[in-house]
């Protein structure tokens, strides 16, 4: 299960992310077809080497994490070298550094082989990739590669083609509550049931984020409610803009003008809007014709909006055309 | 253990050694390639001189530079060693239970790829007819003498993982010939270049070790030891990793190093290189090395393109794998992970290593709650293939793609509970989607916007009917407009992943989504191959002809005075040089083929994507 | 050498069209000086050769013996050098160039070479530090930046070396850029300009021209002088002596495109629209610029159509030209306006005749 749940409140609290991070392969919540053959891995030894895809907060790194705990236990230090983006991982680093560790002879249980673990991978230059290939390939009795990645895009195909690639997606609402609900027990947290969903509609499928959200709530207001949610992760407040499409769709423009200036005014920035706006449309549940309009029109005013005239009148013009579509589309 | 003689190869294995390696047997080195049975005969042998790290050490400080580590191949002197290395081997199992290296047991823990290494000809799974060129290339320059023939260069293309370097190490150890590798040697970090130019030695670069390596080659050959009284084996150079090069000057010389050894080694030489057919808009470097594979051939070397395996083919080795490893894994099973792996055996034999690990878990992940309010049965056709793994372009995105195009819809309309229903017209109603929310199928097939703008956008037009203008227009229309969302990508704003998320959501869905809303009377579904976008190898060949073009301004073929705009060119001078050619014989040609022709004149690229259908006489012609 | 190249004028008092503007830059330069110039007009009006007769009158004959190079830049741009390539045409006194070539990276050719000339001034005849001309090309395709730096670089150095700019339109060229120059307007040549042009050319050549002929060519050359020349050539080769009904055949892509233009109005349907497609990648492949793909196929299909549609059609012309400057592949939007015209006309057509 996970580990340490001392509630300390005073003095250095270690953020949730960290302090609940699953050690052992099979805490690891989502993505059970990968999971699940992580932990055979885990039991039996012989990992292949692997590229782990997806986007962020969905478990990469601490499943590779896990994942060598488990094989190495006590030679973990000796037997596993971990370099993230942060560290220099130019051509130069990967060929000596790596290379050095992958020369190095580690006492190992039979079976089990040195992990080397590059996270952010598709950050790392081509150059360096290609030196990493031969690498992979000379040493592989004796050293393992795990990859993490956002997009598999950016690794270049002969490390592709080395490994084998494993593909995390979004976390779904279930997981991610049910993880909440876990951390919420432990830390004795209050709150109600709308707050814990206000957070899973904030993280969109993030782990990472709900924890966070989920402790900035706690920490600052002591209560998770919906209200303490948005105030924290300050986004516009999705049921407000709920009613926003609700206007639109019923036809009262005034209305939903208003209810815009009232977020404007606020000061969430129009990108915020759109992207809340944009997340709202997608789970609403409308007309095909009308979902498809809108999501292309609010797909424009973004595109306008990075031009740089994110202005009031942009966000009011998607409005008008989101109720010229329903307009033409209406029946009489 | 006899003196080296300097120079010739280096090679990596040998770092394999640490150097703390003495003579007490104590320590294992690498001995795995040994152990295995099957790879006995393999000759990577440029491993060899293990035993003696110290003595290289040695003639490493007399070669030209502290970093170059040019070691002589003793190949010569396996026998003798080879005896010593049984020895060892002998000595260590009785020590395995103490201390054992990693990797040294060879007990069901090492790679499927390094244990089903293919050691015979039979068992490659590349195409037979590539397999017989390039041994029968070898068996002439190698059996015959040489002088007969001008040429010994031998470049072998291909994709990664299509088995370029193991059907050269399977060839020559069936010819029983030695391979000398190539590989680059290790950088220089800084601490060690500021103490070499302290000491007064000029850095090397690796291009510029490269360059070394190939003068010393055709100069010198291969100098073998002449410890043992063997008879003489033949040698085979193997070029695996041509050096990184960044910018137009190391790309020239490195281009001109090649084409001196093409035209002046004696020994036969096989060059590597990898290709990377499968982008979108291929990137500068990628281009580089075409450009370098054409220079090589002009300068003589024989090329052979090695074509993705076919799917016949992996399913056979991982059948093979399967008897033989004993795994419980369905026919129906293999044959996906075959095609997930696009024609990359590498890949198809992690994928079923890893796969493995849980086979009875099924690939199909279906999803039993649909977001809508109604419950839909489940359509046999809907197969819900959620593949976690594969790369891309895969079974999984195919699969979305087909159920986008396809289009199925229920037969009648709900009736909707929802008191927020708006009546629409007839017009812009449709009936239900018969299939998970797009946006949900879209992230399990793991696609990104822009390859599924352009599949839809190639293939969307087979699955309008006959009669329907007006829905082919409201189509073109929604993948204009995701086209004109996806440029907002290359903007300022694109390092924002937030912006970028959404542009990229925003455009994948319209695409999508318009594509299904404008299919008003989907064809009654048939079979369809869904084909790769044409546009992607009319963009290659745009800029090909975009480079020709600069090129022949700069001969001042059209204007003496003074440049021309490219677009000039195309418009007015080349046509009118068409009628004119005859009249104009100091300039160039005009190019052939003309506007009107074949296709296939203009695009010779098109071909080269034909060919693996071409080939496979055997198997059945495949849709990747 | 072809007749367009032949006949060029070499010297600002032989240049047939735009003498009024060619007197005006005699007097303009004096004493080899002469301000930054920007050239703007339709392509085929004569700037290029204006130009040239321009340089010629500054520096003599010397101004024409041109050497072409691929030269190649390295660029310390911040953390890394650029390497970048370009054609240049050179003499002793000029170099021209076009540093849209170099895409994205453009601002760089422009700065280097301006500075590269700053510091290799040469000395004229009296002593006196002399300064060389940059001529550029197609500076309507510039990056912002690129125009950016091209008018600080302009009066920093603008001792050692005139710019003289070559464009099509004006509208693209930054007002600062513009406001630093001086702009002289090159008109397309009326046609009786054109045909005067022509007979010079063809008494010069020996050849009989019957009457209306020379008319016809610049009617059909669409006002552009080096059209017209070509198509005349062109003719010449095909059949001589002239008769009176000669075919003047257009370029080959135009046809194509009236092939295209006639294939849509026989048939409309999503078969139809894929063989269109198929078309179009042959003449995207052969670099015709999108842009002009599409006003030529609207050019040919109004030419076929009813007056009732024209303003619709045009209408969704625009719409779609517009969408491909903003995107990234033109064939999106050239195939959505192809389906929206044969929407457009099938309704049509159903609706007039049932």
């Amino acid at each position: 299960m996970a580990s340490s749940s001392s509630s300390s409140s005073q003095g250095y609290e270690i953020p949730w992310v960290e302090k609940f991070r699953p050690t052992k392969v099979a805490d690891i919540v989502g993505n059970e077809d990968a999971v699940s053959r992580l932990q055979v891995i885990a039991q039996d030894g012989n990992m292949p080497n692997l590229i782990l895809a997806g986007p962020p907060g969905t478990g990469k790194t601490t499943s590779i994490l896990a994942l060598a705990h488990e094989l190495l236990g006590p030679n973990y230090k000796e037997a596993v070298l971990e370099l993230n983006a942060s560290d220099d991982r130019g051509i130069d680093v990967v060929r000596n550094k790596i290379k050095m560790f992958a020369q190095k002879k580690v006492t190992l249980p039979p079976g089990r082989h040195k992990v080397i673990i590059l996270d952010e991978a598709d950050s790392m230059t081509s150059g360096a990739q290609q030196a990493l290939r031969r690498t992979m390939e000379i040493y592989s009795n004796s050293t393992r590669f795990a990859l993490a990645c956002n997009t598999s895009a950016k690794i270049i195909e002969p490390i592709q083609s080395r490994c084998a690639l494993v593909r995390f997606s979004r976390l779904s609402d279930q997981e991610i509550l049910g993880r909440l609900m876990i951390v919420v027990d432990a830390e004795k947290v209050p709150y109600v049931p709308e707050g814990l969903e206000a957070i899973i509609f904030t993280a969109d499928g993030d782990m990472r984020q709900a924890l966070n959200n989920l402790q900035a709530t706690f920490t600052g207001f002591r209560f998770v409610n919906q209200e303490n949610v948005f105030k924290v992760c300050d986004q516009p407040h999705p049921l407000h803009v709920k009613n926003m499409v609700r206007n639109v769709l019923e036809g009262k423009f005034d209305d939903a003008c208003s209810g815009l200036k009232q977020l404007y005014d606020l000061g969430y920035s129009p990108t915020d809007i759109i992207t809340t706006l944009f997340r709202i449309i997608k789970n609403y549940d409308m007309a095909e014709f009308l979902k498809l309009e809108f999501m292309k029109e609010t797909g424009f005013a973004h595109m306008r909006i990075c031009d740089g005239v994110g202005s009031y009148l942009q966000l009011c013009g998607l409005l008008s055309k989101l109720s010229l579509a329903c307009l033409t589309a209406k029946a009489a | 253990m006899g003196k080296r003689t300097a120079i010739v190869l280096s090679s990596d294995d040998d770092d394999d050694n640490d150097n703390d390696f003495d003579f007490d047997f104590s320590v294992k080195p690498d001995l795995n390639r040994f152990n295995n049975p099957k790879s006995k005969s393999k000759s990577k042998s440029a491993s060899v001189p293990r035993s003696n790290p110290k003595r290289s050490k040695k003639t490493r400080i007399s070669s030209s530079s502290s970093n170059s580590r040019s070691r002589s191949h003793p190949g010569k002197n396996v026998n003798p060693f080879d005896e010593m290395k049984l020895f060892c081997e002998d000595f260590g199992e009785g020590f395995s239970g103490f201390k054992v290296s990693a990797g040294y047991r060879r007990d069901n823990k090492e790679l499927w790829l390094d244990k089903y290494k293919p050691c015979s000809l039979v068992e490659l799974a590349v195409h037979k007819k590539k397999v017989e060129e390039v041994k029968v290339w070898f068996e002439e320059r190698i059996c015959i003498t040489k002088d007969e023939y001008c040429n010994h260069v031998l470049l072998i293309t291909g994709q990664p993982g299509v088995g370029k370097s193991a059907t050269v190490h399977t060839i020559a150890s069936h010819l029983g010939a030695i391979i000398y590798e190539w590989n680059t040697p290790t950088p220089t970090i800084w601490q060690e270049h500021i103490h070499t130019t302290n000491a007064g030695l000029r850095y090397l670069s690796k291009l510029d070790e490269f360059e070394n390596f190939v003068e010393r080659i055709r100069k010198y050959g291969l100098i073998p030891s002449s410890l043992t009284e063997e008879v003489r084996k033949p040698f085979i150079v193997l070029i695996d990793d041509l050096p990184v090069i960044n910018g137009k000057l190391s790309y020239g010389r490195l281009q001109r190093c090649l084409d001196l050894l093409v035209q002046s080694v004696r020994i036969p030489t096989v060059i590597l290189m990898t290709d990377y057919g499968r982008s979108d808009a291929a990137d500068y470097a990628s281009k580089c090395w075409e450009e370098l594979q054409t220079s090589l051939q002009k300068a003589g070397a024989c090329k052979v393109a090695f074509n993705p395996i076919t799917g016949n083919s992996i399913v056979k080795t991982l059948s093979r794998i399967c008897r033989e490893e004993k795994l419980k894994i369905t026919a129906d099973q293999i044959d996906v992970i075959a095609k997930t792996s696009g024609g990359d055996i590498r890949h198809a034999i992690t994928s079923l290593q890893y796969f493995n690990l849980k086979s009875d878990l099924k690939p199909i992940s279906k999803d039993a709650t649909y977001s809508g309010k109604v419950s839909h049965k489940i359509d046999h056709l809907d197969d819900g293939y959620s593949l976690p793994f594969g790369r891309d372009e895969t079974l999984s995105l195919f699969h979305a793609l087909g159920k986008f195009l396809h289009n199925k819809r229920d037969t009648e309309n709900l009736p909707s509970c929802d008191m927020d229903s708006v009546f629409l017209k007839e017009d812009f109603t449709r009936l239900p989607m018969k299939m998970d929310t797009p946006e949900r199928v879209l992230g399990q097939a793991h696609g990104q916007a822009r390859p599924i703008a352009d599949f839809l956008q190639e293939n969307v037009l087979d699955f309008l009917h006959e009669e329907a203008m007006d829905d082919a227009w409201v189509v073109a229309s929604y993948l204009s407009d995701a086209d004109t969302l996806l440029t907002s990508l290359n903007g300022v704003l694109s390092r924002n992943y937030e912006a970028e998320n959404i542009i990229q959501s925003t455009a994948a869905s319209v695409a999508v989504r318009g594509v299904m809303f404008g299919n008003r009377h989907p064809l009654s579904s048939r079979w369809h191959a869904i084909r790769r976008p044409l546009l992607w190898q009319v963009e290659q060949s745009l800029w090909r002809n975009k480079k020709e073009m600069v090129g022949e301004r700069s001969i001042a073929a059209y204007n003496c005075v003074n440049l021309s705009e490219l677009s000039t060119i195309a418009i007015e001078w080349r046509p009118a040089l068409k009628w004119l050619g005859s009249r104009v014989s100091e300039y160039n040609s005009p190019r052939k083929g003309s506007i009107g022709g074949k296709m296939v004149d203009n695009n010779c690229n098109m071909e080269r994507s034909n060919e693996p259908c071409d080939d496979d006489e055997d198997d059945e012609i495949e849709d990747w | 050498m072809l007749w367009v190249d032949k006949y060029r004028p070499k010297t600002l008092d032989k240049v047939l069209v735009h003498d009024d503007v060619a007197q005006n830059l005699k007097k303009l330069v004096t004493e080899q000086d002469c301000p930054h110039l920007l050239f703007y007009g339709p392509p085929g009006s004569g700037k290029k050769t204006l130009i040239m007769a321009l340089l010629r009158q500054m520096f003599g004959p010397g101004a024409e013996k041109v050497k072409v190079e691929n030269k190649n830049w390295k660029v310390d741009a911040g953390s890394r050098t650029i390497e970048l390539e370009l054609t240049t045409l050179s003499s002793t006194h000029h170099v021209e160039l076009n540093p849209s070539d170099a895409g994205f990276q453009d601002r760089y050719i422009v700065q280097e070479i301006i500075k590269e000339m700053a510091k290799n001034r040469p000395i004229d005849t009296k002593g006196k530090k002399g300064f060389k001309v940059l001529v550029l090309n197609e500076v309507d395709k510039l990056s912002r930046e690129a125009q950016h730096s091209l008018r600080r670089t302009m009066e920093k150095y603008s001792a050692s070396c005139r710019l003289i700019l070559c464009c099509n339109s004006s509208s693209k060229v930054t007002e600062a850029v513009r406001s630093r120059c001086l702009n002289m307007r090159i008109n397309a040549p009326k046609e009786d300009q054109i045909v005067k042009v022509l007979e010079f050319i063809g008494k010069k050549e020996g050849l009989q021209l019957p009457p209306g002929f020379a008319a016809r060519i610049a009617e059909k050359s669409g006002r552009s002088l080096r059209r017209a020349i070509l198509s005349f050539e062109t003719c010449r080769v095909q059949q001589y002596p002239f008769t009176n009904n000669q075919v003047i055949s257009p370029m080959d892509w135009e046809e194509y495109i009236s092939e295209i233009a006639s294939d849509i109005m026989k048939e409309q349907s999503p078969k139809r629209l894929f063989q269109v497609r198929g078309k179009l990648y042959e003449l995207l492949v052969n670099c015709i610029p999108p842009e002009v793909v599409l006003k030529r196929l609207l050019y040919e299909l109004l030419k076929k159509l009813d007056s009732e549609l024209k303003h619709e059609v045009c209408h969704w012309a625009a719409y779609y030209e517009h969408r491909m400057r903003l995107g990234q592949k033109a064939i999106f939007h050239i195939e959505a306006f192809v389906a929206k015209f044969m929407s457009i006309y099938k309704g049509f057509l159903i609706a007039t005749f049932g």
